[in-house]
């Protein structure tokens, strides 16, 4: 088979920004997937939901357009275009029709360098978003999820996720100035680009260049390492919830060490082996759902590795009330039996097998090519890596698997859980 | 067309339309639909059978749904006593394979890279006529179904739902959710689903689709030696003859539990084949598709709600048009539902504007051209145009929706809008 990288072209606009260009054989349609550095951990606690706010605000207006214009001009086109906050960076996606490109980075560029955030829409903006605070707090997976990264990280880190109650405080005191000053940090710097789809390289090309020529230099923010503090304790918590028909639970660890690390990509290996998706590709769901019924779906997740970052991992899985407590005992005990026997040359070799060929398929579609684009430009990753990555799987060797698994063992597992517990 | 436009002896050529060719089997009357696109070294495996939910009835609710997960428990070729199960054999090879039910069908498929996809027409066609449909098979998936349907009830969204659609269809089988109601789950026999699926598993109730990467001659070859096994079925399908009596007056419903607020609006539309369809379509796009929408501006832009969802159901039978409003904290569903119907009316009253219109069909065309962005959405698309019962929509749509005119959007609007032939729905938070 060609080289993936063959088709695509990587270019270096400014200072590191990184714009990879990916003509395919999609028909009418050019996916764009990219962010720029800065995100809510670059802004103390009480002030994070003010890039929530921004991101939710950057397309409402610019010193040359207006909300309704920019609005009408994607509308008119059949173009998408949103933002979306994150902890160290804002992200952006869009759509629209290749002779559309260039008006579609242009306005991505305006928006970053040039938002103004209305004082109305930043009222609109917050009680929309107080709105959805309100609703999360029913919601059994946001409710079991927030807890168990109360337990797995302290208050300072990066994945500590505030209860509603605080994000509700917090967000009912935030100021358009807090909007705007956070907007303002925007730039250029560590600006990711990935153009997908129905495209000529050369026009893509000339269009990035002339996009994004206009973002300003940034200050220069340097991310710290985060690394785990202090002791991690054991523990369990339940969120209850009324009138729910479904259990929402959490198994979770802190995991030492970050996405450059060697031990990375055997970790999500053996993540995959004990928690993959499909209905035989995880021990749990070959064991907890298939053999014994205890759930729909259960699922072993990497979770918080952002930059520089010591993520987590963690199991999802729904439980009826009625059998909650025999489900969670019953998954501890999987859990062992898998860490005793089910690591093996055999289903090493197939788990591999497996993630090379669902790689492939993910890079089928503009969306699925352009997110892994993103992906190597966002980890500081060479080009090459799209290609690399089927044969860094299948140099995984056993040893290297098994010298994980005491991570993952049952006793360093919290568990946090959401929804209608059975009286006791 | 003339038989002998196939390239594999014992096909009929039936048609080519939009680089989509369909084959008839003529041993067994499958229909075959084939979308080559070799730009990406992927292939996908469908089959459709023409059984939804529709097909059930009081008792055995979900077990169209319930069989569907069944069919994954093993085939005469493909099973865990000889080493050969179906996910496994799949999934090693980095497949992506589900199945999914509704109203109107259920599908099956596999999405692989493209060397793996003689497997899963093996293994579709298997499944067609042997699939072990045992009572331990029942037994084993039931409390995974009823999970899955315990996780629906989580949802305010879902809950008020399949309340509207239940209060809408009193006679119609549409009156039910696919999921089921959680008491049919738990009981139906293994007779019945036995029975559902000699019923209805057969190949001239089925269609295949191969889309992505793929040899013409080669994939309808290996289609006639693995499909080409069963024979069509010896006698008729059960007839669904329950039509829905016409509305006359309005229905509402209510869910009060913890959750959310939230307002669903539904009025009765005709089926996806019906000439008004295109048109209800962009109304939709209309009333919420982007920012400049109308009911975006008028309670995303107020903040008198989080979020806002239009459906324009499209399926074989007459469905509904639905708007949801999730509510901010501080909007009554009385507000919520009185400015909604606002909207509603002015559109009725006064019609659209040459450039709504025109946004509307720019995002009709995107939308169009992203089913078609790799073999799994060409897939999910496809299949529920093949569900409609007119598989060419997938084609014809593009220019049907071309040629809307505003007076087609203020008519439909005026035809289907009206109260007696509404719907509303109210999920109320409580703290209980």
């Amino acid at each position: 088979m060609n080289p993936i990288t063959q088709q695509i072209t990587e270019v270096e606009l400014k200072d590191g920004t990184r714009i990879f260009i990916a003509p395919t054989g999609a028909k009418n349609i050019v996916t764009i997937e990219g962010s720029v550095r800065g995100g809510w951990s670059m802004l103390a606690r009480s002030k994070a939901e003010a890039a929530l706010i921004a991101a939710e605000l950057l397309d409402s207006g610019t010193s040359t357009k207006s909300k309704d214009g920019i609005h009408e001009a994607l509308g008119k086109r059949g173009a998408s275009l949103s933002f979306k906050d994150g902890a160290d960076r804002t992200f952006f996606s869009g759509s629209c029709f290749p002779e559309d490109l260039l008006f579609l980075l242009s306005l991505i560029s305006e928006c970053l360098a040039d938002a103004i955030i209305p004082a109305p829409d930043v009222i609109s903006a917050k009680t929309r978003a107080l709105g959805d605070l309100e609703e999360s707090a029913t919601d059994t997976r946001t409710q079991a999820a927030g807890a168990l990264s109360r337990l797995l990280y302290d208050k300072t880190h990066v994945n500590y996720m505030e209860t509603t109650k605080n994000r509700i405080q917090n967000l009912t005191a935030i100021a358009r100035a807090d909007v705007v000053s956070f907007r303002k940090s925007l730039s250029r710097e560590g600006l990711v680009v990935a153009i997908v789809g129905d495209l000529e390289t050369s026009k893509a090309r000339t269009a990035a260049e002339k996009a994004f020529k206009t973002l300003p230099k940034g200050v220069g923010i340097s991310l710290e390492e985060r690394i785990h503090q202090g002791t991690y304790i054991v523990s369990e918590t339940l969120v209850p919830i009324n009138d729910k028909a479904n259990i929402d639970t959490y198994f979770g660890t802190t995991i030492p060490f970050t996405y450059d690390s060697p031990e990375y990509l055997p970790f999500v290996t053996l993540s995959s082996m004990l928690g993959g998706r499909g209905l035989s590709s995880g021990h749990l769901m070959r064991t907890i759902r298939e053999r014994d019924g205890y759930t729909y779906g259960i699922y072993a997740q990497q979770v918080g590795f952002l930059e520089k970052t010591q993520g987590a991992f963690r199991i999802w899985a729904t439980f009826s009330p009625a059998t909650f407590t025999e489900a969670v005992a019953a998954t501890k005990k999987e859990i062992t039996v898998f860490l005793k026997k089910g690591m093996t040359e055999d289903a090493l070799s197939l788990k591999k097998d497996e993630m090379i060929g669902n790689y492939l398929i993910g890079l089928s579609t503009t969306r699925g090519l352009a997110g892994m684009l993103h992906t190597i430009g966002v980890e500081g990753k060479p080009l090459s890596y799209i290609d690399a990555y089927p044969s860094l799987i299948r140099a995984i060797t056993l040893s290297e698997v098994q010298n994980l698994s005491p991570l993952l063992a049952p006793e360093n597992l919290s568990l946090a859980a959401s929804g209608t517990f059975p009286k006791q | 067309m003339a038989s002998n436009a196939s390239p594999v002896p014992g096909f009929t050529f039936i048609q080519e339309l939009g680089g989509i060719k369909e084959y008839r089997l003529n041993s067994n009357r499958i229909r075959v639909l084939l979308v080559e696109d070799n730009s990406v070294p992927v292939a996908g495996c469908m089959v459709t059978y023409h059984v939804g939910s529709k097909n059930e009835a009081t008792g055995y609710t979900g077990a169209t749904h319930l069989l569907e997960h069944i069919m994954f428990k093993g085939s005469e070729r493909f099973n865990k006593e000889l080493g050969t199960s179906m996910d496994s054999l799949m999934e090693s090879k980095g497949a992506i394979i589900n199945a999914t039910t509704w109203f109107d069908r259920t599908n099956y498929y596999e999405v692989v890279p493209r060397d793996v996809l003689p497997l899963a027409i093996e293994v579709e066609a298997d499944r067609m006529r042997t699939a072990y449909i045992t009572e331990e098979g029942r037994a084993a998936e039931m409390p995974i179904v009823r999970n899955e349907f315990e996780r629906g009830e989580n949802l305010p969204m879902e809950a008020l739902e399949k309340e509207v659609w239940a209060a809408a269809f009193t006679a119609h089988p549409y009156h039910h959710s696919t999921i089921g109601w959680r008491s049919d789950i738990e009981g139906v026999s293994i007779e019945r689903l036995q029975q559902f699926y000699n019923d209805f598993y057969w190949p001239d109730n089925a269609t295949v689709t191969i889309a992505g990467s793929f040899d013409e001659k080669q994939t309808l070859a290996k289609i006639k030696k693995e499909f080409g096994r069963h024979p069509a079925k010896a006698t008729p399908y059960p007839a669904l003859y329950t039509t829905e009596p016409v509305q006359q007056g309005e229905r509402r419903v209510r869910v009060e539990r913890a959750g959310v607020n939230m307002v669903c609006l539904a009025h009765k539309i005709p089926e996806a084949t019906h000439v008004d369809v295109p048109a209800l379509m962009l109304l939709g796009s209309i009333l919420f598709e982007d920012k400049t929408s109308r009911l975006y501006k008028a309670f995303i832009d107020t903040a008198l709600a989080t979020d806002v969802s239009t459906y324009c159901w499209q399926f074989q039978d007459p469905s509904i048009f639905e708007t949801f409003v999730t509510l901010t904290p501080k909007t009554t569903h009385e507000k919520a539902e009185t400015v909604l119907r606002k909207e509603y009316q002015k559109i009725i009253e006064s019609g659209v504007t040459a450039p709504e219109l025109a946004r509307a069909k720019q995002a009709a065309r995107a939308s169009l051209a992203a089913r078609q962005d790799g073999p799994y959405a060409l897939l999910s698309s496809l299949n529920e145009e093949i569900a409609t019962g007119d598989w060419t929509r997938f084609v014809t749509l593009s220019d049907t929706l071309a040629a809307v005119t505003r007076a087609d959007i203020q008519r439909v609007a005026k035809l289907y809008f009206t109260s007696k032939t509404s719907t509303v729905g109210w999920f109320v938070h409580t703290l209980s």
